[in-house]
């Protein structure tokens, strides 16, 4: 059986692994607020992005980037995980569907290129796995536009050359505290908006287009496709910092339910400590009578 | 009837207010828009934007490319960066502007170096129209 002081020592260590759990949960939650902050400023530009290209896209609607092609050859797989651990299955989660998108996409017959964005995926695509990989690189502690526009800019690159004939992106969608679900989304070829509202302002006048819509789009769409690569890079730290919270919310849970039972332990031990010395003192008087 | 400036980029919006005039670096020329203009859609190339407040008090500011869509009572800019003109830090940015200018001077002697140019040479345009913005606002 444990001694007194050995469950004294086990509940003194749960109790500062207790104190860092909640620590990180708070800060968590800090971060979190701060990364909910930056998805909701990106939504008008991507709002207005979208109107924008829906309004050029109608009286233009060629682009290199649009083009669907019919032999998929090689396929491009953006991975976004966070550099951090500790979130629980958050990184797990995108690891496995993009390895199972792997698995499929070399089913089909294509080769596989990986662009991989946060520590945790470049760890673990390192090695054999990792024979796929074009470009790795951290997420950092602060998503900025220009990391998403260097990242776009590669992947349009390569899908203009010819290198790449489809680019998906698999991340983690931040939807609430407790739902990060895996979401594969289909960067390249651009999918064009689609002009529902076309109909409702058909009586206004166009735009006048200057230089010429074709050669607007050129400078539209590989903006377009930043954004939706901002928002991925955007909504995977929002997520992060949710999962991790969570996780250390029940962390700290798992901690309390520990200090509970070793007390409960402590104690008991404590009192068949005093109920043994009693009986001692006790026969040792009735040997003297 | 007034004229709305909205300046948006990724980071939110930086600007909206009603306005006089603005003048945007359009790619194929700097242009003017006062209230009621035509319904107009084009890109724009970094440069400093020059903003007539009700007034006449005249504001300037540094954006990057990106694109202007106005409409009769309605400039809608939407670019990478945009930093108003107090808002710039100028020996940061002239420390950037040499910086890019060097690391340039290097990659141009070099072949196969034609990723870290366009990059390079963003980060040097960027730079020197906060340093114009800059001057421009203090002239």
């Amino acid at each position: 059986m444990a001694t007194l002081s050995d469950i004294k020592r086990r509940i003194t260590s749960i109790q500062s692994t207790q104190k860092i759990t909640s620590a990180m949960k708070m800060v968590s939650a800090a971060k979190l607020r701060r990364a909910q902050e930056a998805i909701e400023a990106a939504r008008p530009y991507a709002q207005r992005m979208r109107e924008t290209l829906e309004e050029v896209g109608s009286a233009e609607a060629s682009h290199p980037l649009f083009e669907q092609r019919d032999e998929i050859k090689r396929v491009g797989i953006l991975v976004i995980t966070s550099d951090r651990g500790l979130a629980g299955a958050y990184n797990g989660q995108v690891l496995k569907a993009a390895e199972s998108l792997m698995a499929k996409k070399r089913g089909e017959g294509s080769e596989v290129s990986l662009t991989v964005v946060g520590k945790k995926a470049v760890d673990y695509f390192k090695g054999d796995r990792g024979r796929s990989v074009k470009s790795a690189r951290p997420v950092g502690p602060n998503v900025n536009y220009l990391e998403a526009k260097q990242v776009a800019s590669s992947l349009i690159e390569d899908f203009e050359s010819g290198e790449l004939d489809q680019v998906i992106i698999v991340h983690n969608e931040f939807v609430s505290m407790i739902a990060q679900p895996v979401k594969l989304v289909s960067l390249l070829p651009f999918v064009p908006p689609s002009d529902d509202g076309a109909e409702a302002e058909a009586d206004q006048a166009p735009y006048e287009v200057e230089p010429d819509a074709s050669r607007l789009l050129t400078v539209l769409v590989p903006k377009a496709v930043e954004v939706e690569v901002f928002r991925a890079l955007l909504e995977n730290q929002a997520g992060e910092h949710a999962a991790r919270m969570t996780a250390m919310e029940n962390a700290t849970k798992n901690t309390e339910e520990l200090i509970e039972n070793l007390t409960l332990e402590y104690n008991r031990a404590r009192q068949a400590a005093i109920t043994s010395e009693l009986v001692e003192i006790i026969t040792g008087a009735q040997a003297l009578e | 009837m007034s004229l709305d400036l909205i300046v948006v980029t990724p980071q939110g919006e930086v600007f909206a207010e009603a306005v006089e005039q603005v003048v945007l670096p359009g790619a194929e020329g700097d242009f003017g828009v006062l209230e009621n203009h035509e319904k107009f859609l084009t890109a724009l190339k970094p440069g400093p934007v020059e903003i007539r407040l009700p007034g006449g008090t005249i504001e300037w500011a540094a954006i990057s490319d990106g694109f202007a869509q106005v409409t009769a009572n309605q400039v809608v800019v939407l670019v990478d960066e945009c930093f108003k003109a107090h808002e710039i830090d100028l020996e940061h940015a002239q420390h950037t502007h040499a910086e890019a200018e060097s690391e340039l001077a290097e990659l141009m002697n070099q072949l196969n170096s034609e990723d870290t140019r366009a990059e390079v040479e963003s980060t040097l345009v960027r730079a020197s129209v906060m340093i114009e913005t800059h001057s421009r606002h203090h002239s």
